[in-house]
């Protein structure tokens, strides 16, 4: 798992970069100022810092035998997730209702491929999770095969770091983007 | 219910915080000083040695509030205009202690064997050198144009 994380660190790496290269460089808007809801956004990364939390008691718990417990806090990630999740797919809509879309404007392209493909990993951790889940209320999981939610664990907390990431340098530091300013043409 | 309180936070008489044993509760520590030992030289030791257990769920809830208070943080300094150009490094700062918090202790790299830290190092490296290559050739693509 942790070799999966590390091709993984080089996969987000490169999107981030792209983001980053493409940074004010669209030529119509929405842009950046207008459109990103910083406030919104922190809940929803809120959400999803404590889904770490309950991710890590739901280990604790499983592998100390405690079964109300470890089910409870292993379907709390799951629902963190969804919560999550729901916030991306309410961002997304306003965006497209304001005119934001993958096509509009290079960082229509460049935000929707990175947080989609950020999204697409929450989706996936969830699905996995619903798994470990239905497998802990049928005994499947297990102290001694804990070990099985460890793996799940760490690649949520991955998606968790990824986002860190991803909320600083999209959503606060790129947040006061505006379109380019343009250099006054001085020819004859 | 104290039955509850003591599991949470002593774990059998084990310390306050749950923590895992580690070098440093031996009786001749390899590492000495509050924070494992003269932590300007040894302080890749101290970020990787291996204890033999996971922390406790105490443990975790203040790192998980550690977590939320620079959260907090981050979002309150984007509001205040007065940082100017400190604002992104102070941002990046911040989301470099998250990114540490989460993956040394929820995703217990401090607690385990150091090779996983040095995999998962060496593919932040490799990571991060994508990164830069990437704002370096835009970088000297501009400066070309």
């Amino acid at each position: 798992m942790w070799t999966f994380l590390g091709s993984d660190v080089m996969f987000f790496g490169a999107f981030i970069a792209t983001y980053l290269v493409y940074r004010g460089k669209s030529l119509v808007g929405p842009y950046p100022n207008e459109i990103l809801n910083i406030p919104v956004t922190s809940v929803s990364t809120f959400v999803l810092l404590m889904s770490s939390f309950a991710m890590v008691l739901a280990l604790h718990y499983v592998k100390e035998g405690k079964k109300s417990l470890g089910s409870f806090w292993i379907w709390s990630v799951v629902v963190l997730g969804a919560i999550f999740l729901g916030f991306q797919v309410v961002e997304f809509t306003e965006f497209a209702l304001h005119g934001l879309t993958p096509r509009t404007n290079l960082f229509g392209t460049t935000f929707f491929i990175l947080t989609g493909l950020h999204g697409g990993h929450v989706t996936i951790g969830v699905i996995w999770l619903i798994f470990m889940g239905v497998a802990h209320k049928k005994n499947a999981l297990r102290p001694d095969n804990a070990e099985d939610l460890e793996i799940a664990g760490l690649y949520w907390h991955f998606v968790d770091i990824v986002w860190i990431v991803i909320f600083t340098v999209i959503y606060l530091i790129s947040a006061s983007d505006g379109a380019p300013v343009t250099v006054p043409h001085l020819g004859h | 219910m104290s039955d509850f309180w003591k599991e949470l936070l002593t774990h059998k008489g084990n310390g306050w915080w749950n923590l895992p044993k580690t070098s440093q509760s031996e009786p001749n520590p390899k590492y000495e000083g509050p924070i494992g030992g003269p932590w300007l030289t040894n302080w890749w030791k101290f970020l990787t040695h291996s204890g033999v257990d996971h922390a406790g769920p105490a443990f975790y809830t203040v790192v998980a509030i550690f977590l939320a208070v620079i959260t907090l943080l981050e979002v309150w300094i984007y509001t205040i205009k007065e940082f100017g150009v400190w604002l992104n490094p102070i941002l990046i700062v911040l989301s470099l202690f998250k990114f540490i918090g989460v993956v040394a202790f929820f995703m217990h790299l401090r607690f385990d064997h150091r090779y996983f830290t040095l995999i998962f190092t060496f593919c932040m490296i490799l990571g991060v050198s994508v990164f830069i290559s990437a704002l370096l050739m835009k970088s000297f693509a501009q400066t070309i144009q």
